[in-house]
């Protein structure tokens, strides 16, 4: 009997794998639990929606953004800025997967692993969720897009709260149009993608940022250097077109008039390496994320790029792409010296008990941008807005900027940028605007932004950190 | 009265105070079962002892069959080279000790004489075995030997656990009352059948049969208890079938015990046995009724019956063997046909689960009789070709697990029921949303194959696991008994019998959580299925008789 005793060892096998199974299970329900129980077929949610018993969200000053009552999703009473946070606050059906009421369900539906959707007092209670947003300062520059398409994203580049995120087309979330999925005139395009977090556009002229950046670290003599602008220049065959022709011009010029053939050149001359050594160190080809929501990627890459692509990815043409979020925080970095402070939108999530169980405060995120390069640039930015732009779009600000105007393909008007920041201490705010189709970067992103900057200078507590 | 908010809100506290107290008691059960299992045990003292003619060596007699023989791994090692390796096969039965003749070269002789296929011994007598002499002897009989200490029993009163496992059962049965909000007597009518059969078999058990362990029933008990009370929340009129299938399943058990008793008598029937099991699968096969798939049902009159659950233990019966009949015949040529009869049955009924649970099974029996590696891989690499070309050939069966781990993915489609299963389970959290406030059962057979998933819901993640541990220490216990069982028979069915319900527990579990695919199996007590819970407690009957308790009673002294 004792060989017998010793072959039913086999028999732990069996427990072991018994073991892994639970194991496995137990893993993937602590970390995934949250998404399982929000389905939309669950039906301890709701039967009318994911959200019937969830907490509030509210914007920086208390204003109910969304609520439950009575078993229903009820949000803001203004239709503006119902449409004007949609993107931030998310929809009832959670298609809108970069919300808030999305990526935050488990906490305002009041899940947790311990209780799952139970309460002992047997009704669902979550959490409410403050955000840093301004709805008022959302409300405007939605009005500022009025039909056009696009995004804009501000924070504070010192204290790192987002103030405004505005993605167009958006709708209605608490008068959902019946066209909506049906629609074919274009209207909705893409209605659900939040474009400030989201979305990859082609920079155009606002990448001439980083084009600087590398020429500023790598080039000594660069403030003495002079360009030969005739409208063009072939390179292996392929025409380099600028907008106009520029004659003899210098650096700074060339990036306030934003001229192609200086900046193709540039890119060219410093190579390939160099040119993808400041993009990525400046935050392309890598995603970040805000408050634990991820950005899509921006993109630079000339691996296998002609001499000729090399000049075009040089003024933002070429493959490259980014987002809004990216960009203003770029604009943060060298606003900020280098060294950008992390945007957050959580400013807190508190239970049904009123424990704070999150709360958004500053950090610094890594590095984009070396100090003396981010101190040339703001420095050259801000010449663009004095010389190029006009102070009067944003008076007593003092903006640094850049606009961009990126050509599309397909025989559509190019997308228009700006980006930039106020280097004035009671309003540090950093920006990026980008407007589908709107030809020229100061006239349509210009507006957007200079509507926006002026209703964010009116925000009380600005600059207090 | 339920109107008044405040007194609603009291009332839901206490009915979340019942669903913690519930898996906590029934944590505690399980523990002191499992406890007072081993604690009951006897310790591993010699029974009788034997001594050398010539060196006046005492060798002490362990096991209730002990093998004799020149080879390493057996019990009684004999260092004489006109011994054979596997000689001869010591065995205590009911009628005193045995000598069996395991085919040596030089024969065996008790008192002189030679033992033809077995002979009785008693103490004083000699065995010889090659030129080896050896006399039984009781321990008493040796000075230096101390007699066996009597160690004081530390076992959990059999009265306080079944009566904790009432105690749950009357919890369970006030949340079934209460469920949806609305007070409703139907739940205290299975309840009161319930405690009236487990009451009922402890008495008859205990003082009609005298035993002393009530711990393995206790554990049935609750885990059936638990549910039956799960399907009181949604329909009372559900539980009755299974409360009768409770009973069938009480008598099989006992019937079985009592069978099991004369190892003599099961040895005779097992080829009866085998041959029904394989008549059982033809007449399903010719009068089977598609079910979901698989035709494992054929209906008689009213109640239909799953005849694979009883083939289960007839599985079992003709894998197990005494020793004496191990070290006779060594080839498993019989059981391997016989499971491949089986398998290739349960393919025809393309019920895959089953088929999976009977091999692994098969897997255990046969390397615990032969303890060959060589074998088992054999076998498994056969098993891999089976299924490669059944895959090559029927690959509709490959769409069956299409969904496995992608189960979001077709969450409308093919993983309808897993997907569910998590959500809801996510939903229940630790405690539950109370009995019969689940969701779960509205989704196709959520009380049988679901079943974990809507223990998860309503009553909570706690004791889901409860529930699933304690049939995996089912497993502990069978193999930490096994070489106190009175004959290996007894060791290798309780292992078979315990490794095959763990299995079937895991494919029930995790192929409902998405594991491992989604088979269509019952979790062993608990699920909807009269034929699963009475093939269950026989299962569970092959434990019991590897406790040498059961039978104590009869024990001559």
């Amino acid at each position: 009997m004792k060989t017998t005793g010793t072959r039913s060892l086999i028999l732990f096998l069996l427990t072991g794998g018994f073991l892994v199974g639970l194991v496995i299970f137990l893993a993937s329900l602590v970390m995934e639990g949250g998404n399982w129980a929000f389905q939309p077929y669950n039906k301890h949610l709701s039967s009318g929606g994911q959200l019937s018993y969830a907490g509030e969200v509210l914007d920086r000053n208390g204003t109910v953004l969304a609520q439950s009552k009575d078993g229903e999703r009820l949000y803001n009473d203004d239709e503006l800025v119902r449409r004007a946070t949609l993107h931030a606050v998310g929809d009832t059906m959670g298609y809108i997967s970069t919300g808030v009421q999305y990526s935050y369900r488990a906490e305002l539906a009041g899940y947790n692993i311990f209780t799952g959707l139970a309460t002992p007092t047997g009704e669902t209670t979550g959490s409410d969720i403050q955000l840093t947003l301004d709805s008022n300062l959302s409300k405007v520059t939605l009005q500022a897009f009025g039909n056009q398409k696009g995004a804009a994203v501000l924070y504070n580049y010192k204290t790192g709260e987002l103030l405004c995120m505005v993605s167009s087309p958006t709708f209605d979330p608490g008068n959902v149009p019946a066209d909506l999925n049906t629609d074919t005139s274009g209207k909705y395009e893409g209605v659900y993608l939040n474009r400030a977090l989201s979305a990859s556009y082609t920079p155009g002229s606002i990448f001439k940022i980083v084009t600087s950046a590398a020429a500023i670290e790598n080039i000594p003599d660069l403030d003495t250097r002079t360009f030969n602008c005739q409208g063009e220049i072939t390179v292996n065959g392929n025409k380099i077109t600028c907008l106009s022709r520029h004659g003899n011009i210098g650096f700074k010029d060339g990036l306030a008039k934003s001229c192609n053939i200086v900046f193709a050149e540039l890119a060219m001359e410093l190579g390939k390496e160099k040119m993808t050594a400041a993009a990525e160190a400046m935050g392309f080809n890598r995603s970040f994320d805000l408050d634990g929501i991820p950005t899509s990627k921006s993109q630079y890459d000339v691996s296998d790029a002609e001499e000729n692509e090399l000049a075009w990815s040089g003024v933002g043409q070429y493959t490259d792409l980014t987002n809004p979020y990216h960009m203003m925080l770029l604009m943060g970095a060298i606003a900020n010296g280098g060294t950008p402070v992390k945007p957050y939108m959580i400013e807190s999530i508190t239970t049904h008990f009123g424990l704070v169980t999150k709360a958004g405060h500053t950090q610094n995120d890594r590095q984009l941008v070396q100090a003396d390069t981010a101190a040339k640039l703001k420095e050259a930015m801000r010449y663009n807005v004095t010389s190029e732009y006009g102070d009067n779009l944003f008076p007593n600000m003092a903006v640094c900027a850049k606009t961009g105007t990126a050509e599309v393909g397909g025989g559509k008007e190019p997308n228009a940028w700006m980006v930039g920041f106020s280097s004035n201490e009671q309003t540090p705010y950093a920006f990026a605007v980008v407007v589908e189709n709107g030809a020229s970067g100061i006239r349509a992103a210009g507006g957007v932004a200079s509507a926006m900057m002026a209703e964010a200078a009116k925000i009380p507590s600005a600059g207090s950190e | 009265m339920l109107d008044n908010p405040v007194i609603q809100n009291i009332f839901s506290v206490a009915l979340y105070l019942l669903r913690i107290a519930v898996p906590l008691l029934s944590i505690v059960v399980v523990c002191r079962c499992f406890h007072s299992l081993k604690a009951g045990r006897r310790r591993e003292d010699p029974v009788v002892i034997l001594q050398d003619m010539v060196t006046k060596e005492i060798i002490p007699v362990l096991y209730w069959e002990n093998s004799l023989g020149r080879s390493r791994s057996c019990d009684i090692v004999l260092h004489d080279s006109t011994v054979s390796r596997d000689h001869a096969v010591l065995m205590r039965r009911e009628s005193g000790w045995i000598v069996v003749d395991t085919n040596s070269k030089a024969g065996t002789r008790v008192n002189g004489k030679k033992v033809e296929d077995r002979a009785q011994i008693l103490p004083g007598d000699v065995i010889t075995l090659g030129s080896t002499s050896l006399m039984l002897k009781r321990t008493s009989e040796a000075k230096n030997l101390k007699p066996p200490k009597r160690r004081r029993v530390h076992a959990a009163s059999p009265f306080g656990l079944l009566f904790v496992v009432m105690l749950i059962q009357i919890m369970l049965c006030i949340e079934a009352c209460f469920a949806g909000g609305q007070f409703n007597y139907m739940p205290l009518i299975p309840l009161g059948v319930l405690v009236v059969m487990e009451w009922g078999f402890y008495l008859y058990s205990m003082k009609g049969l005298n035993r002393v362990s009530f711990e393995l029933e206790t554990v049935g008990f609750l885990l059936s208890g638990i549910g039956i009370m799960l399907l009181c929340g949604s329909g009372v009129e559900a539980t009755y079938i299974q409360l009768g299938a409770l009973l069938l399943g009480i008598v099989l058990f006992c019937v079985m015990i009592w069978f099991m008793n004369d190892l003599e008598r099961v040895m005779r029937w097992r080829l009866a046995i085998a041959i029904g099991a394989i008549v059982l699968f033809a007449i399903n096969l010719v009068f089977a009724s598609e079910n979901n798939g698989a035709r494992n049902w054929i209906s008689l009159g009213p109640v239909s019956v799953q005849p694979s659950e009883f083939i289960k233990i007839a599985f079992v019966f003709v894998g197990a063997s005494t020793l004496d009949r191990l070290q006779t015949a060594r080839n498993l040529s019989g059981f391997i046909l016989f499971g491949g009869v089986c398998l290739g049955a349960l393919f025809l009924m393309r019920d895959f689960g089953t088929a999976c649970i009977f091999f692994v099974t098969f897997l255990i029996i046969a390397f615990m009789r032969s303890g060959s590696v060589r074998t088992i891989a054999l076998i498994c690499s056969a098993a891999v070709f089976g299924v490669f070309l059944i895959l090559r050939f029927r690959p509709y069966v490959a769409q069956r697990f299409a969904a496995w781990r992608h189960v979001w993915e077709f969450a409308n489609e093919a993983g309808y029921q897993q997907t569910r299963v998590l959500t809801y389970t996510a939903s229940g959290g630790f405690f539950g949303v109370g009995l019969g406030n689940g969701y779960l059962k509205s989704v196709f057979a959520s009380t049988s194959d679901l079943v974990f998933g809507m223990v998860c819901e309503e009553l909570g993640l706690i004791l889901g696991l409860t529930i699933v541990l304690a049939i995996a220490l089912l497993v502990f216990y069978a193999r930490s008994d096994v070489t106190r069982s009175r004959s290996t028979f007894y060791s290798i069915s309780a292992c078979a019998a315990a490794g095959m319900m763990l299995f079937q527990t895991c494919l029930n579990v995790f192929g409902a959580t998405d594991v491992l695919p989604l088979t269509g199996v019952t979790l062993p007590f608990v699920s909807q299925g009269g034929s699963s819970m009475v093939a269950v407690w026989g299962l569970l009957a092959f434990i019991k008789a590897s406790d040498e308790r059961t039978y104590a009673v009869r024990k001559r002294k």
